[in-house]
């Protein structure tokens, strides 16, 4: 074995254990902060996969996208939601970790019987290294040209539903009668509907 | 068998670079996308100008938007098929039929939706233009022959939904079915993810029909691992059971008119999507998802149909309703024959009015009641003749009574159901419908048959029937058409068959499909 291959195999293994480990313990750890911290070292350590396998590109995107805005986003959540609250006690809520470890260790067997039994195209296509990003932007603006602008009017919608979500004032007056809104579409729905209180 | 497995590797990733640039676009096959994206900007820009500019301007835009977009798709019937966006979209007839079904469940909820929007105190402009982006996601998922672009545009459609079933943010109920429809919702785009990228890793292209040469060259039992996390995704856009959990709560709690949409539009795009992944990607597979169906399908019938019985929200009963709908559209694409498809886009397109119909009904109850619940419905015949014709109509026409569109298009699911030896969903399916004309009989009962003095407190205060407020007149002209389809198009009822039968002759992928099982039924 090259020294290039096996510096290769112990950066893949350091960075496995890292995703591994780290991902069990934003699943697994009680404080909502750590486990946001860990979170941000498994999308650093996925970006180094990428760098691994020369997708130089691929590697900064994950950087920029993941860690520096989603990770932010949610510490700031976190920041900004700092609540304690007692929670109420779910019943079985053993059972319920019991079953659902078991279904995710059947997944798990299941995936890794069936990437043992398939025969993968190895060794794949070949990494194109610092054309990548040359690449990347020919298909943008060839044959994914149409999922390309279509994100473009996912972003703006997610935008202005984001910004009605959150804005605080909602009209009190009907446009048409000038009347206060009547509510009884709203207020009859704070009532529970599957109490049929008019039966005798 | 790691040689052949590299002949699969297509020469997407290996063009030379600047190839790709001189071929044509064929843009031309999204046009009526365009328009429609045309009248979002629209009603955004006239939302600047204040709540009354977009209360006045917002609504004739969608329509003209809305029009144009029908009448371009009607332009589009038959024509040359070449693919456009190098792969990305084919605007064969099937994605025109299921495109204009979801244009027409747009125009039809939004004329039904003024009204509802400025009683509850709700923005309109904003809300026409997500669900104008939601229209134009679920359209361009009906033609999409690209695994990225279906997953954009099932973006597109999922994120537009979600907002919309927040809307009423006065109302808790609202709030929650966004948060649990955005929870669920995610998670089945994840499996979507997690499928697509196994299928791409198979194939190494992310075309559909590129993936399906493939998958028939060399199954892999990774590409059934595929199939079933991809199915999981279609199964939960069309609620089928047990990826239903969602519905209830979801319809339960979003503005009237949104549920209407999402039982509708986004009903009719799951199915899309359905034939495009599974018929056009899958054919390898035939008979495992064509098994995987059949047990949804039953399922979706029974648990959809019995549940219904028991619910005292109309919303809620119809929420149930939908579910076992699908279940009956199910049995269509289960049968893969040429009778079974045609069967399918006739009953979504019978289902797109009988299900609208009764939505306007409900909403013009709820605006003037304030209630949803069936036993205010008590005696309401005396009070509003209007809303008991119609939401009877409808209901019966959901149920399948002969005279009505729904019958016919439930008689042609069974008969190409029987006709493919699909016995086990017929009887499913027959015996089902008896139980769901249990549960719309008895609200029509509940209408019709009481005495005056019977009637329920909120009949008896039931205000004087007016027309004049804005949101009014749309209102009623949808409530119309809609039954007067449900009605009368029983019997004229040949030039939609005919029109869904050149949908399916005009589909080189289903054709390929009926061939292929032609064979397998001879050989």
């Amino acid at each position: 074995m090259t020294i290039a291959a096996s510096t290769e195999l112990i950066c893949f293994l350091i960075l496995g254990a890292v995703v591994v480990l780290g991902s069990i313990g934003v699943v697994l750890l009680t404080n909502i902060v750590y486990s946001a911290f860990l979170l941000g070292g498994v999308f650093m350590a996925v970006a180094g996969l990428y760098l691994l396998l020369n997708a130089s590109f691929v590697a900064a995107a994950q950087v920029l996208v993941y860690v520096g805005a989603v990770n932010v986003l949610i510490l700031f959540a976190i920041m900004l939601v700092n609540k304690k609250e007692e929670l109420k006690p779910i019943k079985g809520l053993q059972l319920r970790k019991i079953l659902s470890g078991a279904i995710c260790l059947g997944l798990l067997s299941l995936l890794i019987r069936v990437d043992f039994t398939t025969p993968w195209n190895l060794p794949g296509p070949k990494a194109i290294g610092e054309d990548a990003t040359e690449r990347i932007g020919e298909h943008l603006f060839t044959d994914y040209l149409l999922p390309f602008e279509l994100a473009s009017v996912l972003l703006l919608m997610a935008m202005i539903g984001a910004i009605v979500l959150a804005r605080r004032d909602v009209l009190i007056q009907d446009l048409d009668t000038e009347k206060a809104i009547d509510l009884p579409i709203i207020e009859n729905g704070k009532e529970p509907l599957l109490i049929d209180k008019t039966s005798p | 068998m790691p040689e052949t497995g590299a002949l699969f590797l297509t020469n997407q990733s290996m063009t030379a670079p600047g190839e790709l640039l001189g071929l044509a676009l064929n843009a031309g096959a999204i046009l009526p996308e365009g328009i429609i994206l045309l009248a979002m900007l629209g009603t955004l820009l006239v939302d600047l100008a204040g709540q009354k500019a977009a209360a006045k301007w917002a609504p004739p835009i969608c329509y003209i938007g809305l029009g144009t977009s029908l009448c371009l798709l009607a332009l589009q019937w038959n024509g040359p098929l070449e693919p456009s966006f190098l792969g990305a979209f084919l605007a064969d007839n099937l994605a025109v039929a299921f495109r204009a079904v979801i244009a027409l469940s747009t125009l039809i909820s939004l004329l039904i939706s003024w009204r509802y929007a400025e009683q509850s105190g709700s923005p309109v402009g904003e809300y026409a233009a997500i669900l104008l982006a939601a229209t134009l996601g679920a359209m361009l998922l009906c033609g999409s022959t690209d695994l990225i672009s279906v997953f954009v545009s099932l973006e597109t459609l999922s994120v537009a939904s979600y907002l919309l079933a927040g809307y009423m943010k006065r109302d808790a109920r609202s709030s929650e079915a966004a948060l649990k429809y955005l929870l669920v919702g995610s998670a089945a785009a994840a499996v979507f993810l997690y499928g697509a990228s196994l299928l791409y890793g198979i194939s190494g292209s992310t075309n559909l029909q590129e993936i399906g040469v493939a998958l028939l060259t060399s199954p892999t039992p990774l590409a059934a691992l595929a199939l079933v996390f991809v199915l999981s995704t279609v199964a939960f856009k069309i609620a089928a059971v047990p990826f239903h959990q969602w519905t209830p709560d979801v319809y339960e709690g979003s503005p009237t008119p949104v549920v209407a949409f999402l039982s509708v539009g986004s009903k009719a795009a799951g199915f899309a999507l359905a034939v495009r992944l599974l018929v056009g990607c899958f054919g390898a597979f035939d008979n495992q998802w064509k098994l995987l169906f059949t047990v949804l399908a039953v399922l979706s019938m029974t648990l959809g149909n019995v549940v219904a019985l028991a619910q005292t929200s109309m919303k809620r009963m119809l929420a149930y309703s939908s579910i076992g709908q699908a279940g009956f559209v199910m049995i269509g694409l289960v049968c893969g024959t040429e009778d079974g498809y045609a069967a399918m886009v006739l009953y979504m397109a019978a289902y797109l009015f009988m299900n609208l119909g009764a939505f306007a009904c409900i909403i013009l109850f709820t605006i003037r009641t304030g209630s949803d619940r069936i036993s205010d419905y008590a005696g309401l015949y005396q009070k509003d003749p209007l809303i008991t014709l119609g939401l009877s109509l409808c209901l019966l026409s959901l149920g399948g009574i002969p005279p009505m569109l729904g019958f016919f298009g439930k008689i042609y699911l069974f008969f190409a159901g029987w006709a493919d030896q699909q016995y086990l969903l017929v009887v499913v399916g027959l015996v089902t419908s008896v139980i769901s004309i249990y549960y719309y009989i008895s609200v029509i009962k509940m209408m019709v048959v009481k005495e005056p003095h019977e009637a329920s407190e909120v009949v008896k205060a039931y205000p004087s029937i007016q027309w004049k407020t804005i949101g009014m007149q749309p209102l009623r002209a949808a409530l119309v058409t809609c039954v007067l389809v449900t009605a009368v198009g029983g019997i004229l009822s040949s030039p939609l068959f005919q029109w869904a039968n050149s949908a399916v002759a005009g589909t080189p992928l289903l054709q390929e499909a009926i061939a292929l099982t032609g064979e397998r039924a001879l050989g």
